[in-house]
């Protein structure tokens, strides 16, 4: 049953008409989560008894560099996937994850760097945390590059698809590097959610913030997904009905 | 003065300064997602369009 449904969802026509479906899906629960969340960590959460009001920065730090991982795991995993069983939906879907993950990478460096300005006196120092989520944005980068250096997609794929489960290795390094090394990063807030290291009042916005950022791939992933897919099946009969038909 | 003193007259006082800046760089980043998703779009379906076109003739 389930594996009759992931075979019907790698064809490319039915991966399109689904994403159609459910963007919506994705997209108002973003919208509905992302006011909510803002509004309960800028508003209504209490400032923090050591750092003041700068931890609110946390609201978007703390997404972004979540989905900075775990973009970049789907996008290993689904390329994997798309190398092993030459799925060409899972390609594309790896393919346009690598933009969004470097971005939201990008978010967590900058919002990291603002924050560490009045918490450690510095922008930037070369700590074990900071430096392995550079190398993340170094990764994505190599990975959209190479993925556009091949003319054949088959071979890009195949290419970068390499190149992100080798760089799976460092993953493990950014969640464990505010263990293993002597870092100025403070420890994980979402470790452990029975005990948590953050009051309530201020844990529940977060959590609303990754929930909405989560949703925010899912639309921005979708939405890039389509194109791709349109772009790779041209000359299939069903894409030039769509695209003459006007019907986007 | 620094800017962040200067602008310290929004809300949050002393860190207005660190919490809109890293706010609008993250409404930056994810607004040029959707607009460069937007522009990708239109540019896939003329194209597209342009190629059937040139096939049909």
């Amino acid at each position: 049953m389930m594996w009759k449904w992931i075979q019907r969802l790698a064809s490319p026509k039915v991966f399109y008409e689904t994403s159609n479906k459910l963007i919506p899906w994705f997209l108002w629960p973003f919208i509905g989560l992302v006011l909510l969340g803002l509004y309960w960590g800028l508003v209504v959460a209490p400032a923090d008894y050591q750092q003041g009001e700068s931890f609110r920065i946390m609201y978007i730090h703390v997404p972004s560099a979540w989905l900075s991982m775990l973009v970049y795991l789907i996008m290993a995993i689904v390329g994997g996937i798309g190398l092993i069983w030459q799925i060409k939906v899972a390609q594309v879907v790896a393919k346009v994850s690598a933009p969004i993950g470097a971005s939201f990478t990008l978010i967590a460096l900058a919002t990291g760097a603002i924050w560490g300005k009045p918490m450690w006196g510095t922008w930037w120092v070369w700590d074990a945390r900071l430096t392995s989520e550079l190398i993340l944005l170094f990764l994505y980068l190599a990975y959209i590059s190479l993925n556009n250096a091949f003319d054949n997609p088959k071979t890009a794929a195949k290419a970068s698809s390499i190149l992100a489960i080798v760089g799976l290795v460092n993953l493990p390094i950014i969640h464990y590097s505010v263990k293993w090394w002597n870092t100025l990063h403070q420890g994980a807030i979402l470790e452990d959610i029975s005990n948590p290291s953050v009051h309530p009042d201020m844990l529940w916005p977060l959590l609303v913030m990754v929930i909405a950022f989560q949703f925010l791939y899912g639309v921005l992933m979708l939405l890039n997904a389509k194109d791709e897919v349109l772009v790779r099946e041209q000359n299939s009969r069903w894409v030039r009905d769509l695209v003459t038909g006007e019907q986007a | 003065m620094t800017l962040a003193e200067t602008l310290s007259f929004l809300p949050y006082g002393e860190y207005a300064f660190y919490i809109w800046l890293s706010y609008g760089v993250t409404f930056l980043v994810i607004a040029e997602l959707f607009i460069r998703t937007s522009r990708n779009h239109k540019k896939v379906f003329a194209t597209l369009k342009n190629k059937y076109a040139r096939e049909d003739d």
